[in-house]
């Protein structure tokens, strides 16, 4: 759940999602659901021989990277948001 | 098309969202025909006019998109990536004389699928999205507490709320510090 909060708070930015399947796709996050299934908008694909389009659902268990701005992310809150909920799940 | 095979065209039953009739079927480039895409909430399935076609199961759907890309000979049209591969050619293939030898890569299969009327696609788009939700992979382990259910953690952040099932008086020799 925590990181489907994360993604909640990042919809509307620029994203790269990294597929299990090595292809990258560029674009803004329009939405996200508790599989972290991704829904794109104005897509890219990073690769060059791939089509563009413009609208993309995405799989959440295909996803291996979602690459972010590094500016839009405090990484030691995620971290520690992160360690919390690890810890609530153990109980 | 050796995978094409017969089968009654998808109905209430098997929770068909949406059939789309008068829509091409292209495979990795190589049309398939024109035929009728039935969306529904176990697969998505494609039948030709003579009751040829094939099915795809969502979990293996890797993703789909609307292709809005006019200048595409297709014009446009939905996308659908495929974690799995699909035979072309006639003749049986043996895995010895596959020259990709991709067993540690993941295949990829597209599929494109153009209707004639163009107006249908955002609602193609949108009927996988939500027949994408209903096949969830089972395998996450980081899912297996949740079921489905929110889980707010901003809502705990605080309050130490016993849900587990403790010993009665398990505290009861604890010091009391506080």
């Amino acid at each position: 759940m925590l990181f489907y909060s994360f993604f909640k708070s990042l919809v509307g930015k620029d994203v790269v999602v990294e597929l299990k399947n090595d292809l990258s796709i560029c674009g803004t996050l329009h939405s996200v659901d508790q599989y972290l299934n991704i829904k794109l908008t104005d897509i890219s694909v990073t690769d060059p021989e791939k089509y563009p389009h413009m609208n993309c659902f995405i799989r959440g268990s295909v996803v291996r990277y979602v690459q972010l701005p590094a500016d839009e992310v405090d990484t030691q809150l995620l971290q520690d948001a992160a360690r919390k909920e690890a810890l609530q799940q153990k109980q | 098309m050796s995978f094409l095979k017969s089968f009654p065209p998808p109905g209430p039953a098997e929770g068909l969202l949406r059939q789309q009739p008068d829509t091409e079927a292209v495979l990795n480039g190589k049309g398939l025909g024109t035929g009728t895409l039935y969306i529904a909430e176990s697969r998505l399935s494609w039948l030709d006019g003579s009751g040829l076609g094939f099915s795809l199961e969502y979990p293996t759907i890797s993703l789909h998109a609307l292709s809005r890309d006019r200048s595409d000979c297709l014009g446009e049209h939905l996308y659908v990536m495929v974690n799995a591969k699909f035979e072309e050619s006639k003749e049986p293939v043996a895995d010895e004389e596959e020259e990709d030898s991709d067993d540690d890569v993941e295949p990829i299969t597209e599929f494109r699928f153009v209707p004639s009327d163009k107006s249908a696609l955002e609602a193609m788009f949108t009927a996988m999205c939500e027949c994408q939700a209903l096949h969830p992979d089972p395998e996450d382990e980081d899912s297996d507490d949740y079921d489905g259910e929110e889980y707010d953690v901003e809502a705990h952040d605080g309050m130490e709320v016993d849900t587990t099932p403790t010993v009665a008086g398990q505290f009861e020799d604890a010091d009391v510090d506080h």
